[in-house]
């Protein structure tokens, strides 16, 4: 009975040291490659391409007009760009934000911007998506989150690369920026970091790429093609990701520090579970749904399953994690197996290094200051972060097993925008109201 | 002028100037000036140079490789631990008191478990530990053939490195026994290839890391490496995005293969001494401790390398005065050339550097036994490697041609003049030609002899006291001796002196000597703990069995109670 425990423990500690060497390989895809790979051009072709914004809002009073502002303002035509922004029939605090802010556009001889309004259900953000995509007029369309803060020259960027390159769909950096808002925003604002700086490529080269949910560029006539979003997902860029790769259509993926479109991380642990257990839950519900299956390799299926699957292994995980730590204290095993089972806690030294490391890049990068104390406030952090994460994988595990499936939203407070991080009452209160 | 100008870039290239081996980020670039032969493939010589190296070192490391030289204590040791490791999944048959980090029988032990026949298959059980010495002697010539290529440019340089690396005679002796330096030389040319690599990137800086780290717990002066392995990790990565992210994960996994060993110490409750007892003057008892040995081992004195009875002067100079002599001169130009332009002359930096680690560590008055200068040969051979490279491309036309025939013509002085003794040597009894010993001189047929009358006339039961060398081949022959103990273990180890012979002359049945075992029981006796021994063989035994040839004699004595 004693082998037996030992080899299960064994076996399961080497699962889990292969799994942690994986993503951290995955984690640092891009810098054992060449920088070319993940730059965007040094040099802009003429504005030749045509976009659609798609600007998905609900309860965004607070931020919709600065984005709309950003976009509008950007360093290209306005006459090849389009803006839609798409607001649920009931939402009347953003659509009221938002015409007031065309109204005061118009006055300065812009007349690209318009409100789309959804009548219908399911509220969510694919579905608005699908309800504007045929009010988009141009030759790309692209998205971008209410609370986004893009780079003005964004569209110079994938209007070179589309034509360059000739790619039908861009994926561009999206990157939180208030790492020191709250004690796990370093952690959350290193996760984007990686994500679109590294994984992302590994995905696009393998032709097997979950695509982020915004800065992610379309041509429009493949994106009708391909029937727009599933709006049974609760993560449909996911979905649309592995549908088009299963059409083997080529995705490029650009992070350039330079270029990346900035978000902030959620307020509140209470917002940052549910935002996360939205993304647990919509992967598993794309791996349920078999997206994975149309891929054209084993190569790229094996590693789309794993990627869905992921939310249910890090949930498993967190159990093992506090298994590990009871049977620390309190279990005497032979050596041999106490030096296999601490190889996790080697791979966690291991992450735990490389995000040091990454925080120092990401700031040097943003021109942002990281001192001891961030370093510090990461170790701490660390473990309990994990734990969240895995704590918000199993709630998706959950909830996808008892088929709950509503739309958890993540406030936004605008704190990549200015100096405060804390939210405002008002915010507070809608804060409340989103959960 | 910039180090861009073509004109530098050409004249660097053509005096061999060092080139900056792979990805060619802005600090690499400047140091390439033209395009890296490092960074190019092989090519036909190329190929036909490594296949030349690794085929004499197939032959002067694996000719007479089961004959010559005679099994030692330490291989035996090693060999001993690793059957522990297979056979009773323990460190070492007896108890294990942190004397070495275990990464180098562990290595043993995985090859012996995939051996269809374990240690039976080559005969004796030390000679399958001395093919896998051969084949570590093949995978650091490829090492070391690719390392003198990528940091000279050009073939001359890894033509010359890997040939005195498989004919001298110093190398051949010490690179055939099952010795943890030899796997230990492995991993640390291992870790500067992956640095080297003309694709090098983040994860190879990694497995180079790892590979170091290995090397560390294989046998630790590797660690007097690490500053050049580090320094060329920085140099390697200098400018380039994944600077940061390279040096710290090379830290990391160099970091903790190491900290395994006192990870394993610690699961144990070995890894402080009872009581935290550090005194030095009356070891600790109670359990044995990683850092008493460590404290212990680095307050070890023994006099220094220069003393005439060194074994600089009885072992080294005689078996190859040419490699330390010329190793050293060209060390000390290897480190005058890379100081004075570590931009442009980073291999030279990088050899001499390394040379001079392994010399101060054998230098600075330590411990020293006579297999410890294993790594300092591939180093001088690499030094000695750049330095002719640099010599030869800086010679102007014609002298260049006369000297591309003296290269050859000395290599051969080495190999076939008696003066060179390489290959061949003055039988110094008769004074006649012959080969040298390390391809001619049969010595273990001693050995096996020994073994082969000990089984034909010693019962299975019998309490013997023996050395290390035979011990694998007692106990896991036919038939099997489960009560031989080595001498050193007799008279130190208390589970073996008091628990099996009590201390006591009377529980010993024989005493089998191997060669120089008694000058070892004198040596080892500076507490009287192998006075009970040595009074048995003094005083109650009866030699029943000798051999001997030339200095090497052998003996069995039969305890008379």
């Amino acid at each position: 009975m004693h082998d037996l425990f030992y080899a299960g423990l064994v076996g399961f500690s080497l699962l889990v040291t292969v799994q942690s060497a994986h993503t951290l390989f995955l984690t640092l895809y891009t810098w054992d490659r060449p920088p070319t790979e993940a730059r965007a051009p040094e040099r802009f072709l003429p504005p030749r391409l045509s976009f659609t914004v798609m600007l998905p809002a609900r309860h965004e009073e607070a931020v919709i007009a600065t984005t709309i502002e950003r976009v509008v303002r950007a360093n290209y035509p306005a006459n090849l760009i389009q803006v839609l922004v798409v607001c649920s029939v009931d939402d009347d605090g953003t659509i009221a934000k938002a015409e007031e802010k065309i109204t005061e556009l118009r006055r300065e001889g812009y007349g690209n911007v318009s409100v789309v309004v959804f009548h219908d259900n399911p509220i969510n953000k694919p579905h608005g998506l699908n309800a504007a995509l045929p009010q988009a007029t141009n030759d790309v369309v692209t998205i971008f989150d209410a609370e986004d803060d893009i780079h003005p020259d964004i569209f110079n960027v994938v209007n070179t690369v589309m034509e360059t390159e000739h790619v039908k769909v861009v994926q561009g950096g999206v990157q939180l920026m208030n790492f020191d808002s709250t004690w796990f925003s370093a952690l959350n604002v290193l996760e984007y970091f990686f994500w679109f700086k590294s994984r992302l490529h590994y995905f696009a080269r393998q032709g097997a790429i979950t695509l982020g949910g915004n800065t992610v560029f379309f041509d429009r006539a493949l994106l009708v093609r391909i029937g727009g979003w599933d709006e049974t997902n609760l993560t449909e860029d996911a979905d649309i990701g592995l549908r088009l790769s299963g059409t083997r259509e080529k995705i490029r993926v650009v992070y350039d520090d330079r270029y990346v479109t900035r978000e902030e991380t959620p307020p509140t642990v209470t917002q940052f579970i549910k935002q996360r257990t939205r993304w647990c839950q919509g992967f598993i519900q794309t791996m349920h749904k078999g997206t994975w299956k149309g891929l054209p390799t084993r190569k790229q299926r094996l590693l789309a399953f794993y990627t869905l699957a992921f939310p249910i292994f890090q949930a498993l995980l967190g159990i093992y994690f506090l298994f590990s730590l009871l049977t620390m204290l309190s279990l005497k095993t032979p050596v041999q197996v106490a030096l296999i089972s601490y190889l996790p806690v080697v791979m966690l030294i291991a992450h735990f290094l490389v995000s040091v490391v990454g925080l120092r890049e990401f700031t040097a990068a943003h021109g942002l200051k990281m001192t001891r104390a961030d370093v510090v406030r990461l170790a701490v952090a660390w473990l309990p972060y994990q734990l969240m994460l895995a704590y918000a994988a199993g709630r998706a595990v959950v909830r996808q097993m008892r088929g709950i499936n509503n739309w958890e939203k993540t406030a936004h407070v605008g704190a990549h925008r200015g100096p405060s991080s804390e939210p405002t009452e008002n915010v507070k209160e809608m804060v409340d109201d989103a959960a | 002028m910039t180090p861009r100008d073509p004109a530098i870039a050409r004249r660097g290239a053509a005096a061999g100037t060092v080139t900056p081996l792979g990805r060619a980020t802005p600090a690499a670039s400047r140091l390439l000036g033209a395009a890296s032969a490092a960074q190019r493939s092989l090519g036909r010589w190329g190929i036909l140079a490594l296949a030349f190296a690794l085929v004499t070192g197939l032959l002067t490391h694996g000719y007479h490789l089961f004959s010559y030289p005679l099994y030692s204590t330490d291989e035996g040791i090693y060999v001993e631990r690793a059957w522990a490791v297979i056979r009773e999944d323990r460190l070492s048959p007896v108890t294990y008191f942190y004397d070495h980090a275990p990464g180098g029988w562990l290595m043993l032990a995985a090859w012996e478990f995939l051996l269809p026949k374990h240690f039976d298959l080559f005969g004796n059980p030390v000679n399958s530990g001395r093919v896998l010495m051969l084949l570590a002697h093949l995978a650091s010539v490829f090492f070391l053939f690719e390392i003198a290529r990528k940091l000279s440019g050009g073939l001359l340089a890894p033509v010359i490195a890997t040939f005195l690396f498989n004919f001298s005679p110093l190398g051949v002796y010490y690179q055939r026994m099952v010795l943890l330096d030899n796997l230990m030389v492995v991993g640390v040319l291992l870790s500067l290839y992956l640095l080297l690599l003309s694709r090098a990137r983040l994860f190879a800086g990694s497995w180079s890391g790892l590979a170091f780290g290995i090397s560390v717990i294989t046998k630790e002066n590797a660690i007097f490496f690490a500053p050049t392995i580090i320094y060329l990790l920085s140099r390697r990565t200098k400018g380039d995005p994944s600077h940061r992210f390279a040096m710290t994960l090379w830290l990391f996994a160099a970091g903790m293969s190491m900290l395994a060993y006192f990870l394993y110490a610690t699961l144990k409750g070995e890894l402080f001494p009872p009581q935290m007892d550090f005194n030095l003057a009356h070891q600790p008892q109670g359990h044995v401790s990683l850092l008493y040995e460590l404290w212990y081992q680095l307050h070890r004195n023994q006099g220094t390398l220069f003393n005439h009875g060194s074994y600089l002067y009885t072992m080294w100079l005689p078996k190859d005065r040419y490699l330390l002599a010329a190793g050293l001169a060209a060390m000390l130009v290897c480190l005058y050339l890379g100081w004075r332009d570590k931009e442009r002359n980073l291999g030279f930096l990088v050899a001499g550097t390394l040379a001079l680690e392994i010399a101060f560590y054998l230098a600075r008055g330590s411990v020293i036994l006579d297999f410890y200068v294993i790594p300092l040969i591939p180093m001088f051979a690499l030094c000695i490697a750049l330095v002719a490279d640099r010599a030869l491309k800086s010679l102007p036309g014609p002298a260049a041609r006369v000297a591309v025939t003296v290269v050859p013509a000395l290599a051969a002085a080495l190999l076939l003049l008696p003066s060179g003794g390489y290959l061949l040597t003055h039988d110094p009894q008769t004074g006649k030609l012959k080969p040298n010993d390390v391809y001619y001189l049969p010595l273990t047929y001693l050995q096996q002899e020994q073994i082969a009358w000990i089984q034909a006339h010693i019962p299975p039961t019998a309490r013997i006291v023996s050395d290390d060398d035979i011990w694998v081949a007692l106990h896991e022959g036919h038939p099997t001796y489960p009560y031989d103990e080595s001498h050193f273990e007799a008279a130190s180890d208390p589970a073996v002196r008091d628990k099996v012979f009590g201390g006591n002359w009377q529980n010993i049945d024989y005493i089998v000597l191997s060669n120089g075992m008694k000058q070892a029981m004198i040596l080892n006796n500076t507490g009287g703990q192998e006075n009970y021994i040595l009074n048995t063989l003094n005083n109650h035994s009866t030699k029943v069995w000798q051999a001997s040839r030339g200095k090497v004699s052998l003996a069995i004595y039969k305890v008379q109670k």
